[in-house]
């Protein structure tokens, strides 16, 4: 049977996660080197293939030019939208994209839906390798204030990368869908997401009922531009200025020296958020080494202005939710920025109240999508999210006004019909250009699409068309009309503005092939032979070390069997088989592996005094 | 469970699909628990397994039941919609005629707008004119909270004609006062965000 999972598809770290049917609790997939955190990153080997995760963020040090970061910045977005973004972060930009951006990767270029793609299809296959069965049907989060356009682009992702995406989640609700579970909370919840790139409050309501447990968004608001890359910025900024004053060293933003530089100011970072202060190493190709000491106190009044943004959102929601600080029951800290002791701090204030920080801030999000991908799979179940649309949707009107349909905050789905007639005889179509936003014109409104109504040929005012505006569970529009004359009912090819068409889409499918996974068993054996490869290679050095000579002689026959039979079922493509043969390898060799390493820990004593053992 | 279990075959009313009568005074806390109940049978988090059809039907039905809660839930709104579906008032209706009473008010108001607009183009004094401004506001802010008394009071009305069975005649007159006073609000809170638009 194929399996569900939640991922949290985060700006700098994506994660995987399932609920054990067993135990009915969440947990996160760990990936082949043990950790659940798998880096945003993402990075084009010059023999063609795609590298994911920790060995890609290795790569951004050494192959810049072939690897990207941040990605989740430019999912949805137009050219004219991240010029900003691009004096901050390392992007390549095809200077020929036009709505839709593209992204230079050595000499290749991609959307960000697709390298959006390649992250999930990593995780995808720790999840496969995890439970030696298929993975088709997943849950993925969004940042509650993204909008349409980047809704859809992250549900192009998964498409991409073959996964039928069950619901897109607000990443501050599933949090609080984490966090209900473990703590039984009632009462209103606020969630306090600060994450890499992006922040979101959201003011939950949990309630009881007969039929169980109703996880009830009252109002959402955010920036999806603020997160620890912008704490990230402004060290980086402040250090590389200083350099330049003090050492008349100065680098390109984004040199390699000046991703090391960032890379080691992260670490800074963290370390601030335990100690008082922390000291920057950082050598410099003149030979000279930059040194910094840094003070919390000193670090905190440099990032008080980014920590204070996240307050206008937070008051605004609590308005939307007519709710007061003091009227909020719990409040939880989501992402990895909220580690931060002046984020922390800001927020007990605020509220007056001690926040909740038990879960892993990491890994709370993708929990959340699990329980919910859970939810979603089974069908039934005692739990029920109703979530919000974070901003208004609305038509443009005479002289470039915005009449709102649907307001921000309304639970979803939720629709509004508008009707339409022509102003002049024989008018064919009627234009509408669909905006959201909380602005009053269109022109600062973000721009969701722009579709032409066909209207037979008749005399002014006579044709009625009614247009139905409908945003699903996961946040997304979808627009049909009906002409009440003649009855006709239409659905209505929305060619989003900043969006990826669906015929583009099914074209970057076809494409993808050069990338796209084997089938699931071929890449199962892939897996398995590697990992006989390393074992085999293992007994050969442990079968020449002298320790080897004391082994029975029965032992090392068995040995020597397992071995040819290991090495004769890779030859074919039975995972299972090879998984077999690696286990019986295994256990042939637990004598032998303990002899090698007692003898490996006397050496590594020899020389010295037992006191320091 | 399917959706057709609970589905009507005519699309049904606002008041209808939550079981309460047109009356204008509701209940929050028996609003709520309906809205809940029904989330549960309709949301399409119910309907991720089932047919094509039904995942439709369930968008449908859940996003009926959602734009319901919000008109129902906000007291205006609550007004608007059922004047809408007596036919009293075209939807999106915001008449922006001055009320005849208000009008030397607003003449004088939005001169001192205007005054403003120039004296912030031109640099020059904006104290005394702040000053004008924030005192007119004060004055519609007042204007408004009477407006939603009167609202009120119609709206009491309205539920003592639905309770006695008034004649249509009754209902009617209620209606173009409800409706009036509607235009009347709506008119004065967009004189108000104006103003504090400008004053911020």
């Amino acid at each position: 049977m194929a399996r569900t999972v939640g991922i949290d598809l985060g700006t700098t770290n994506s994660l995987v996660a399932y609920v054990d049917p067993q135990t009915g609790t969440p947990k996160c997939i760990p990936g082949p080197s043990g950790s659940t955190l798998c880096p945003s990153v993402v990075s084009l080997d010059p023999d063609g293939s795609i590298i994911v995760g920790e060995p890609a963020r290795r790569r951004l040090l050494t192959q810049p030019e072939r690897t990207i970061y941040s990605v989740k910045r430019l999912m949805g977005r137009g050219v004219a939208d991240i010029q900003d973004e691009l004096k901050l972060f390392p992007f390549r930009i095809d200077p020929s994209s036009k709505n839709v951006i593209r992204v230079r990767l050595g000499d290749k270029f991609f959307t960000p839906p697709e390298i959006s793609a390649f992250i999930l299809r990593e995780l995808r296959n720790w999840a496969e390798a995890y439970f030696g069965e298929n993975v088709d049907r997943a849950v993925i989060t969004v940042p509650a204030y993204f909008n349409d356009a980047q809704r859809q682009a992250t549900k192009d992702a998964g498409k991409l990368a073959g996964l039928e995406v069950l619901r897109l989640v607000n990443e501050p609700t599933a949090a609080a869908l984490a966090y209900g579970l473990h703590e039984k909370q009632r009462g209103h919840v606020g969630v306090h997401d600060l994450g890499g790139g992006t922040f979101d409050i959201s003011v939950l309501k949990l309630i009881s009922t007969s039929e169980g447990d109703i996880y009830q968004v009252l109002s959402t608001n955010g920036d999806t531009h603020l997160g620890g890359d912008d704490i990230d910025n402004l060290l980086q900024a402040f250090v590389h200025e200083k350099i330049l004053q003090e050492h008349r060293v100065d680098f390109s933003p984004h040199s390699e020296l000046a991703q090391e530089l960032r890379q080691a100011l992260i670490a800074i970072k963290h370390q601030l958020s335990e100690n008082e202060s922390a000291t920057l190493r950082f050598p410099l190709p003149n030979g000279a080494v930059y040194v910094q000491e840094f003070e919390r106190a000193a670090f905190e009044a440099l990032i008080r202005p980014i920590v204070d943004r996240t307050m206008g959102p937070v008051r605004q929601a609590l308005a939307d939710a007519k709710l007061k600080p003091s009227e909020i029951d719990e409040i939880v800290l989501v992402g990895g920025a909220t580690r931060t002791p002046l984020v922390r701090r800001t927020v007990q204030e605020y509220f007056d109240r001690k926040p909740h920080t038990e879960l892993n801030p990491d890994e709370v999000v993708a929990l959340g999508a699990a329980v919910q991908a859970n939810i979603l799979d089974r069908g039934v179940s005692n739990m029920l999210l109703l979530d919000v649309t974070p901003l208004s949707l609305g038509i443009e009107t005479y002289g470039g006004a915005v009449a709102k349909v649907i307001p921000r905050n309304s639970t979803i789905p939720a629709s509004a019909q508008e009707m339409y007639t022509t102003g002049v005889d024989n008018q064919t179509g009627i234009d509408i250009h669909v905006l959201q936003g909380e602005r009053e014109l269109a022109k600062d409104c973000r721009s969701l699409a722009r579709f032409t109504l066909k209207v037979p040929p008749a005399p002014a005012g006579l044709s009625r068309i009614e247009v139905k505006f409908l945003i699903d569970a996961n946040g997304i529009l979808q627009v049909a009309a009906k002409d009440t004359r003649t009855g006709e009912q239409r659905t209505i090819e929305v060619q989003p503005s900043y969006g990826i068409s669906d015929t583009e889409i099914e074209r970057m499918l076809e494409e993808s092939i050069e990338y796209a996974e084997q089938d699931f068993a071929e890449r199962q054996a892939i897996e398995a032979r590697t990992e006989a490869e390393t074992i085999l290679a293992a007994t050969q050095k442990g079968l020449g070390t002298p320790q080897a000579a004391s082994l029975p002689s029965e032992e090392r026959a068995a040995i020597d069997a397992a071995v040819a039979a290991l090495k004769e079922s890779i030859s074919g493509s039975d995972y299972k088989l090879i998984r077999k043969r690696i286990d019986e390898l295994n256990n042939a060799t637990m004598r032998l592996a303990e002899l090698v390493m007692n003898s490996a820990v006397s050496t590594a004593l020899q020389g010295r005094k037992l006191a320091e053992v | 469970m399917t959706v057709a279990s609970t589905a009507t075959p005519k699309q049904r009313n606002h008041f209808d699909l939550f079981e309460v009568p047109r009356k204008l005074w509701i209940e929050m806390s028996a609003l709520e628990k309906k809205f809940l109940e029904l989330s549960w049978k309709l949301h399409p988090d119910k309907f991720v397994n089932a047919s094509p059809e039904e995942q439709e039907l369930s968008l449908k039905r859940s996003s009926e039941l959602n734009d319901a809660y919000r008109v129902l839930r906000d007291p205006v709104g609550r007004v608007e919609y059922l004047l809408e579906l007596e036919g009293m008032r075209k939807e999106g209706e915001h008449k922006q005629q001055a009320p005849p009473e208000l009008l030397e008010e607003v003449f004088e108001l939005n001169e001192s707008l205007d005054e403003l607009r120039e004296a912030k183009a031109s640099r020059g004094d904006l104290a005394s004119l702040k000053l004008r401004l924030e005192f007119a506001e004060k004055n519609f802010q007042e204007k408004l909270v009477e407006v939603d008394a009167q609202l009120q009071e119609a709206a009491r009305q309205w539920d003592a004609a639905i309770d006695a069975n008034a004649s249509d005649a009754d209902r009617k007159r209620i209606m173009v006062r409800l409706n009036e006073l509607l235009n009347r609000r709506s008119y004065i809170r967009n004189l108000v965000t104006n103003v504090a638009k400008e004053l911020s």
